[in-house]
């Protein structure tokens, strides 16, 4: 069965053009646009993988991956903003967080890599 | 295929060639049978002839002697008999002009004869006896009777001959047909050798295309896999720059409406200049403040927005033009803006060099509004 990968993003295309893409590439996708629908979402059908925006329109990402964390400690974490980070700061503060941090200027083929070395497909 | 139908057609010729030919020949035969049949009846016949003929004649001299009727009588039936065979001999030979002749010529003679019997017997039945010693006197040695007889025998050696002719004729014709027979079917089974010749060479070439159709087709069939999968191939190339154009314009639309974001959630007035001090952008704070909206100011120059003010003496060049040249900031100038209702209030400019690589392009202006009393205000706030 596909690895599932839940997107969570509050822009739609964001999460319609991530999720094509990587239903094109042989993943299952299910795409949540707050924190409460991803919680919900989770609940039902566990990820393999989360793909999340930094900055949600009621909740904050990083808020949301702790509490996903604490339900799902196993399942990684990929965060995909438009906020430059610092990479120093991100291996410092994020490390613990998530997997991996990708900028959305980045290429999808470098989300795809990211998303088949974590997954290991 | 042409030429193995064309040679079942000389076969079929052949066979036909044969077929007719050997009915023709065993319908000469028959009649070659039939022609000996009717040379065997003219013979019977003339032998008969001569026998009744002999008959009769030597009944007539025995009646001459005995006078006896029964005599009489069977010379007259020999008599009658003889008109029998000279009419079947008459019949026989009558479609063969050199026999015709011979018979009429035999005809005459028998006739002669039988009359000449007939005239013996009514001359000994009457009594007329010196006519009937003339008469034997006449007849004395028979020379009638010994030309009856040669013309009889060469009219059976013709026959004869006419046989061995027929008998020798027909002998060829058997074996023209025998001939021709088993020529025929040598030569069919020589054109039937040649056609199988033929159909194994047209199997041999039929299979050899087949199979040359077959390698043409896996080598079609390989092409098309190579051409559908560099197909696959490049549409999934396609498909994904076409993935990758979509985000590349998403994350430029997102960094563009989040440095929106960023410049708009600035309450102080911020305008961005070009070079030669026009204005290309403002933030929401300036439409907010004064009223004036983005397309009003655009490509206006700055000066028309804000009036530098200064303590001192004017200076000779423009402190925003000469703070873009030299490539440097601007603090704390003072400056009045005045709003769409035509009220002047007192800002605090504040300018930063907008560089490209190593040139300036323009700058950034931020504008504090000062409040009433507020240090660098020059007392003309809010004047309606």
């Amino acid at each position: 069965m596909n690895k599932h990968i839940l997107i969570v993003d509050d822009e739609a295309s964001i999460v319609e053009l991530l999720g094509s893409y990587l239903t094109h590439a042989g993943y299952r996708v299910t795409g949540a646009s707050s924190r409460y629908e991803a919680e919900v979402i989770s609940g039902r059908d566990k990820p393999d993988l989360i793909i999340t925006d930094l900055q949600l329109e009621n909740s904050d990402g990083l808020e949301m991956i702790s509490h996903l964390k604490s339900q799902l400690p196993d399942t990684p974490v990929i965060l995909l903003t438009g906020v430059h980070f610092d990479s120093k700061a991100v291996h410092e503060n994020l490390a613990k967080k998530v997997s991996c941090y990708i900028e959305k200027t980045a290429p999808l083929s470098r989300v795809l890599e990211e998303v088949r070395r974590i997954l290991g497909t | 295929m042409r030429r193995v139908l064309a040679y079942f057609g000389v076969i079929v010729a052949v066979i036909v060639a044969v077929a007719v030919t050997s009915l023709r020949n065993i319908n000469r035969q028959v009649a070659g049978s039939d022609w000996v049949n009717h040379t065997h009846s003219v013979i019977l016949e003339t032998e008969a002839l001569q026998s009744d003929l002999l008959i009769a004649d030597g009944a007539s001299h025995t009646f001459v002697v005995t006078a006896d009727p029964r005599d009489r009588a069977s010379s007259m039936n020999a008599l009658s008999n003889v008109s029998e065979h000279l009419a079947l001999i008459a019949a026989l030979t009558r479609n063969e002009p050199a026999q015709k002749a011979e018979v009429a010529h035999i005809t005459s003679l028998v006739e002669e004869r039988s009359d000449f019997v007939r005239q013996v017997l009514e001359s000994r039945r009457s009594g007329n006896t010196n006519a009937m010693r003339s008469l034997l006197a006449q007849d004395a040695g028979e020379p009638a009777l010994n030309d009856i007889h040669r013309a009889l025998e060469k009219l059976k050696n013709d026959e004869l001959g006419l046989l061995t002719e027929r008998d020798t004729a027909s002998f060829l014709q058997a074996q023209t047909t025998r001939w021709m027979v088993w020529a025929g079917v040598i030569l069919d089974f020589a054109l039937l050798a040649g056609a199988g010749l033929l159909i194994r060479d047209d199997i041999a070439a039929r299979q050899s295309a087949a199979l040359s159709l077959q390698t043409l087709n896996n080598e079609l069939e390989a092409k098309v896999k190579e051409r559908t999968a560099e197909l696959s191939s490049a549409n999934d190339r396609l498909t994904s720059e076409n993935f990758e154009r979509r985000w590349a314009n998403l994350g430029l639309e997102h960094q563009l409406r989040y440095s929106q974001l960023i410049v708009n959630s600035i309450n102080d007035l911020v305008l961005l200049l070009t070079k030669a001090s026009n204005i290309t952008k403002i933030n929401t704070a300036v439409t907010r403040t004064t009223g004036w909206e983005p397309y009003e100011l655009v490509d206006k120059p700055f000066s028309g927005f804000a009036r530098l003010t200064f303590e001192g003496p004017t200076p000779l060049l423009n402190p925003v033009a000469q703070a873009m040249e030299d490539g440097r900031e601007l603090r704390g100038q003072n400056a009045v803006v005045e709003d769409k209702r035509g009220r002047r209030m007192p800002v605090r400019m504040t300018l930063f060099p907008l560089r490209d690589g190593d040139k300036v392009v323009g700058c950034v202006v931020i504008l504090m509004v000062l409040g009433p009393g507020e240090p660098g205000s020059p007392g003309l706030s809010h004047q309606s």
